[in-house]
Order: C-alpha cells, then structure tokens, then sequence
C-alpha cells in the first residue's frame, strides 16, 4: 500500500466541484487523471440535500435524505432550481414540499427564501452548506486545498451564476473559475480519447438541460453553440409521476397536498423511475387518505408516454443549437451523455433517434462533470497553455428600449469573453444621471426577456439634452458574468456605475452573511482570509517567476531588480507567520512592478501568434535570444509598436 | 488600437480563408485567454481581458460578412452605417423580389409550414452566396486602388442587399422555431 507522503510545502491542490440538482461531487487531478473524492456520505456522490434542525443544526447529505419525509419543509433537495431565481418565480409554484416566505418588500422579493422553522435562508446559503461539506471532505484528504473551478448549466443566466459564486465564497472557497457543465463533459472526454471533432454533449441533470455543440481540436475546445432549459430535468419526470401517485393517495385536492403527503408522493417517484431503468413495469404501495394502502403500478410504456413532452423540449433545443451551429447531426463525431437522468431507456433511444448514432457514455455520466472541472482547476494552478476551452454566450444580452423592446447588444453564441458598446444620449437638459435596463433572451420585448440588472450611470457632465454621447461598454468575461462601465465621449468623462441586479443577493447582504457565520463561530475569518491569501501569493509568485525564465529581456534592470525584490520580500513573508494584510500588500506592490513588463510581453505574445507559433515553441528559444528585436527579426514578425 | 484585420494580424480583403483565420483566432486566444493569467497580478488580468475581448471582437467582425464589409468600408473611409450618409436607391426588381419572399413567408408561417419556411430560407441563402461573390470582386478592386463613385455605389448596393438576405433569414429562423 502507497503511504500519501504529507508534505507541508507542497502547493494547495485545486478541486473540481460539481454541484449538481441532485449530487454533489468534488474531485481532484492525481497523476494526470482525474479522480473522485470520497464524501461525508463515504461515497463520491453527496445527494444535494441540506436539512435544518430545530436547534440551528445543519445536516448534509444522506443523512438530510432521511428527514424528508418527516420534516420535507426543512429538507431542502434541488436548491440548485431556486438559484438566481427571485421570490415570485414560477418554480416555487410548482409541485413540491417546501414553505416560502411571502417577501415583504420589492427588495425582498428579489431571492427566494424558504421558510425552514428555526430561521429563513436563500438557496446561496442551502447550496454553501453543501459545498462547505465538500470542501470539508478536500480538506480531510488532500490536507492543502487550493483554488475551486465550480461547474454551472451552460444554459445559466447572468443571476444563477452570481449566486454560484456567492455560494461558493459563503463556503469559504477560493473560486478559481465557472465551467460550463457540457464543457466540462468534453474535456473530460476530450482529454481522455485525444479524438479531434465535432461533439454535441446532451447534458439532462435533476433539473437542468444543456445541450453544447463543440469542435474538438488538438487542445483546442471550442463551443459552437449552446442551449438548453434551465427547469427541465429528471425532478420533473419525478412530478409527473407524483401527480399520478397522487391521484391513487385520494389526495387530487389541493388541501391534501400536505408538505408530508407530496414529500411521500416525489420520494416514492424517484424510486419508481429508478426501478424503471431496469424492470418493465413497477408497483408500490401508498398510504390512501382515510388510514389504508393502495396499489400504484405503472408499466415503462406508459412512463415514457408520461415524459415524451418532457423528451421533446429538450429535442427543440437540440435541433435550434444544431442549427445556430450550422451543423448537421450526420457530421457529429460523436454525442456525450451527461446526467443521471439520461440513464432512463427512453432517454438514451430518444438521443440515438434524434442525432442518429449510439451515444457516447464510457465516463460514468455522474462523475464526467466533476472530472472535467477538476481538469481545469489542475489546468488554471498550472497556467497551462495545453488546452483552450472558448466557450460562449448562451442567451442574447440586449438593452430595454423606451417602448419596451429590447435592442440586442450581443446575439447568443458569441465566443466570450465579448464586450460591444453602444451610444446613448440624455434626454433632458443638464441631465446628470442616466437609467440602463439590461436583459438576457431572445424575445422581442424586454418583459419577455429575463431582467438582469438596471445600472444607473452617474456623473454625467451637465449639457443641453440630446447633446452627450455616452459610449457604454458591456463586457462579458470568461465566467458569463457581465460588467459595465461608461464614458461621456466629448468630455472623455467616465461615469459611475451603480448596479442594482434584479435578482440575487447584494454584496453587502454576502459580507452579512460572512461575519454572521464568524460571529457563531463558523470560521475564523483572519485565519481563512490569511489563507486565501497565501494561495493567491503563491500563485502569483509562481507565475511570475515562469515569466522571469522566459521573458526577463523584457525588462531593464531597474525594473528586474524591483521585481526580484518584492518576489523575495513575498518569499520572507509567507515562510514565516504573517498576517493576511502584509501579504495582500506585498501582492499589491509585485502588480505595480510587473505592470509595464507585463504589457511588453502581452505584445510579443501577440506578434508570436501572428507569427504562427505556439508560444511554448518560442520560450525556449526567447530563453537564448539577444534582445526582442533581434529574436524577431529573426522570426519574420513585425516588432511591436513599429510599423 | 487597430481594426479587426490588424488585431487578427490578416491582410483586408473580402475574400477569406476562414479556416486560417479561425486557427489564428485560435492561436491569438491561446496566448490571450484569461484563463492563461489565472495566477497573475490583477492589472495583467485586467489587461488580458480587454485584449482577448478586442481579438473576439475582431474574429467575429471578420467572421460575419456582413460586419466584415462594413469593417473593409471603414478602411476605405467610406461609411457604411445605415440610416447615415447617403445611401443609392435599392434596385426596384431586389425590392419585388424581397416583397415576393416576404409574403411567401408570411404564407407560410400561418399554415405553419415549416419545409415551406426551411426551403425560402435556402434560397434567400442561394442569393446570399451570390451578393458575397459580387462584393469579392468589388472589394477587390477597390481595396487595390482609390475607388470610383460608381464602384462606391456598388458597394454600398450589394452591402444594402445582404443585409436584406441578412434579416430574412433571421426572421426565417425564429419562424422555423415558432413552428417547430
């Protein structure tokens, strides 16, 4: 038996975290290959599920799974349908056991928070409590745990991934990245099979759908397109049936439809489908309102009649991704399955009708996602250059206009990060401030379009109305997460930017939420902090020094000596017991000495691309070469800045 | 900060070979992407990003033919924005052709015809195909020397016709996924 050699130097290790509808699971990179961590539960999936007790006590896992039937209103499975999501969405209608707390206030309604008898809390704090258990399990294994790549639907919008990350800070996470899921799938493939083509990765979760169009090639990942629904998923197959189950419990009204009876109803689904996957036709026995038992059975025909409509929105959104790719289903390579829900029959034959061809399902499709989101956390620690993921908007991003429509700022499907501007003018004189509506969707009216945020731009220079041009730049960044910034472009004046999100959580409602849990003793906030901190220095450190090996004729030796010094001052600092502020200083002081050197070789990266060589070709080369210009003159490209 | 061809280092010209294009998207993106600059102090971040953006600015500006003509009469000093700037009168037969399409779709969207939608958007593809060889040649010559008026105008006419071709068959999509 191998003895895991703890060793208090070694750098932190980056996880994966796939934190899914139904399971959770968080995974790491040993030895090049990914491999699943053993949870709370001491297995790799911990069933998303967090239960409150009644003394404040938190539970997560399979053990939570055991209260549902006691105590379904403060059990809470599936947060992840309620992320981004705000008080009055659709989703808290539908079918489930959960209380909601009737918001009070516009502000209040913005998030959903359920009532769970001891206290209220968002689906941020539910799905914290989940991470905070995973990150537990790294920590118990792994000793040292680094950064945190988080896997998301493709099909997300702007507020659900917020929240994510939200979730993953209150957790005490230091997150590195939000992966897309599909993309995610395919790395995990991708990286596996070393096939270069096409791919669509059909992705049916508990309560997502995504489908991604990429093209595989030499390292390179590339999103064509991406789709999807973001509430459909194997719970809805589980309401159906609880519907029908329903009906033989006596209990069609809805006053009958007690958090218990409908807890009872969905926990009997889910088993019935499971049982479907490998028997023809199921019974189970219910309790019937008025004290005795009934007979409920249902036969696979009849189950995959019940979910054919569920079946066929997700083959809208294939054909409309296949299309906005410009791809046929025949020049696919192959189509990856994703999701415990598509291990139902039915699912699997509806895909091999839809795209023609036996899916793709080697990598168990519960973990594929966890594997490929910890490839790219061990990709980022080690700034890698092997492997390029370039994924996309998925939902257009517009502007709301004065009748209510929407102007398109970016069509889905552009290759983020994207930014684009757009001019606005004033409307009134000596008008100073100026209203932005921003929204994600492809419909006509704004009011059909999910509400991102409104930003209020402040600042602007007093002028006649209709005289100002305010060039406002929208950029997405490689997260999907948007920020805005403006400028007036006569004066050059850049405004202000105050942003109100339409859903989700304020920053300072987080920072709240941080110091309360420091407060119950939760964490030592100093002790966390310092930590995080220390993993960033370390990788900023190791950064810089790979960019001293290859690029160091870029500085002069003023510069050279500047930078030398803060990297040993940092050295000092995280050798002894020091304070996170020092260190977070120090990382301050090595950004301003690497700030112009880190321009020049951005430049030389470019003019090396341009000149049609990979810059892991040239490092070597640059590592003996006599100066810039000479080392490009002697690679035929331009040098920068020249002409 | 120069346009989308000098961002993506390509001579202009409306005829590419977007296969090579894409792969020096891809190359400027490898040394740009921000996931590159995880571990790096913020303003490198900061600046990564914003140049990584610009680059998949470019590529898609040189990608669509529509936005890669308007970006080659940019160059030529020649304004291509519509509603500004004097435009030439469109052909009188583009128009009725256009209006013949345009009814032939409405048609076809109220029986809910989608082969009917699928095949008017193939040929309005046809046509597209058609006006994107025209303004290869005409940006060829005129991206070699000073441009005539009357080749102005014949930019400006076939830039004006794709993006008629450009509009119908977005409307011809989002009817297709109406019907569908």
């Amino acid at each position: 038996m191998l003895l895991d050699i703890f060793d208090p130097k070694a750098p932190p290790q980056p996880i994966g975290i796939d934190l899914g509808t139904t399971h959770s699971t968080v995974a790491c990179v040993r030895d090049g290959r990914p491999m699943p961590l053993v949870t709370c539960d001491g297995t790799p999936l911990l069933p998303s599920v967090v239960h409150y007790g009644d003394h404040g006590n938190v539970v997560v896992g399979t053990a939570a799974k055991a209260y549902a039937t006691r105590c379904p209103s403060r059990t809470i499975a599936s947060a992840k349908r309620f992320m981004g999501r705000g008080a009055d969405d659709a989703e808290t209608g539908r079918l489930g056991a959960y209380r909601f707390v009737a918001p009070a206030t516009a502000e209040d309604a913005k998030i959903v928070r359920f009532d769970v008898g001891a206290t209220f809390v968002t689906p941020v704090e539910v799905s914290a409590e989940i991470l905070k258990s995973l990150r537990q399990s790294a920590v118990d294994q792994l000793h040292s745990v680094g950064g945190a790549v988080i896997t998301v639907p493709a099909y997300f919008d702007d507020a659900q991934r917020q929240a994510t990350k939200d979730a993953g800070r209150l957790a005490g996470l230091s997150v590195l990245r939000l992966l897309n899921e599909p993309t995610a799938a395919a790395l995990a493939y991708g990286l596996e099979s070393r096939e270069n083509g096409l791919f669509a990765v059909y992705d049916l979760g508990g309560g997502t759908f995504d489908i991604t169009i990429l093209v595989l090639d030499d390292g390179v990942f590339q999103v064509r397109s991406t789709g999807g629904d973001s509430a459909l998923g194997g719970d809805d197959m589980d309401r159906l049936l609880a519907e029908a189950m329903l009906g033989t419990m006596d209990c069609d009204a809805p006053e009958y439809q007690t958090p218990e009876i409908v807890s009872i109803a969905l926990g009997a689904a889910r088993q019935v489908k499971h049982s479907l996957t490998e028997a023809r036709e199921v019974a189970v026995e219910l309790p019937r309102r008025g004290g005795d038992t009934a007979e409920f059975s249902i036969s696979r025909e009849r189950f995959d009649q019940m979910i054919e409509p569920l079946l066929a929105r997700t083959g809208r959104a294939c054909r409309r991704a296949l299309r906005d790719a410009a791809v046929d289903a025949s020049e696919l390579s192959g189509v990856i399955l994703v999701g415990g829900s598509t291990r139902v029959p039915r699912v699997r034959a509806y895909v091999r009708e839809l795209f023609g061809r036996e899916p793709l399902g080697d990598i168990d499709p519960d973990l594929v996602v966890a594997y490929g989101a910890a490839l790219q956390a061990d990709l980022l620690a080690r700034s890698s250059d092997d492997v390029l993921l370039l994924d996309v908007l998925p939902l257009s991003l517009g502007v709301e206009t004065m009748g209510g429509a929407v102007d398109k700022i970016l069509p889905r499907n552009t290759t983020i990060p994207v930014g684009a501007k757009s001019v606005f003018t004033t409307y009134a004189d000596n008008q100073t401030g100026f209203d932005i509506h921003v929204v994600q969707g492809e419909r006509e009216l704004a009011s059909d379009c999910r509400s991102l945020a409104r930003f209020t731009l402040r600042g602007i220079p007093p002028m006649a109305a209709g005289m100002a041009r305010l060039e406002v730049s929208f950029h997405v960044d490689e997260n999907n997460l948007l920020q805005v910034k403006a400028k007036e472009l006569a004066t050059g004046i850049e405004q202000t930017v105050e942003v109100k999100p339409s859903y989700g959580l304020s920053d300072e409602q987080i920072e709240d939420m941080l110091i309360d849990a420091i407060d119950h003793g939760d964490e030592d906030f100093e002790a966390r902090r310092l930590v995080e901190a220390r993993v960033e220095a370390s990788r900023m450190m190791l950064a810089t020094e790979k960019a001293l090996a290859v690029d160091a004729d870029l500085l002069d030796q003023a510069e050279h000596q500047r930078v030398t010094g803060v990297l040993d001052r940092l050295r000092v600092a995280l050798s002894e017991p020091a304070n996170a502020s020092r260190v977070q200083m120090l990382m301050g002081d090595l950004d301003e000495a690497t700030h112009d050197w880190a321009g020049r070789r951005m430049n030389r990266a470019i003019q090396v691309a341009i000149a049609g060589k990979r810059v892991r070709d040239v490092e070597v080369e640059v590592a003996d070469a006599a100066g810039v210009d000479a080392h490009l003159e002697a690679h035929g490209a331009k040098p920068p800045g020249g002409e | 900060m120069g346009d989308a061809f000098e961002l993506l280092g390509i001579d202009p010209a409306f005829e590419l070979d977007l296969g090579a294009v894409e792969r020096r998207h891809r190359d400027l993106s490898r040394a740009l992407h921000p996931d590159r600059f995880a571990g790096r102090p913020p303003t490198e971040r900061r600046q990564a990003l914003s140049k990584a953006i610009e680059v998949n600015d470019a590529w898609r500006t040189v990608r669509d033919p529509v936005r890669r003509a308007e970006a080659l009469l940019a160059r030529l000093g020649l304004s291509s924005a519509e509603g500004q700037g004097p435009e030439p009168a469109t052909a009188p037969e583009l128009l009725m052709d256009l209006l013949e399409l345009r009814e032939q779709l409405g048609e076809a969207r109220r029986e809910r015809d989608a082969a009917a939608v699928e095949k008017l958007r193939r040929d309005v593809l046809g046509r597209q195909a058609r006006v994107e060889q025209n303004l290869a040649q005409s940006f060829s010559h005129a991206l070699r020397s000073a441009p005539t008026d009357e080749l102005r105008d014949a930019l400006l006419g076939q830039l004006g016709e794709l993006r008629y071709y450009r509009k119908f068959i977005d409307d011809a999509c989002v009817i297709e996924d109406e019907i569908l």
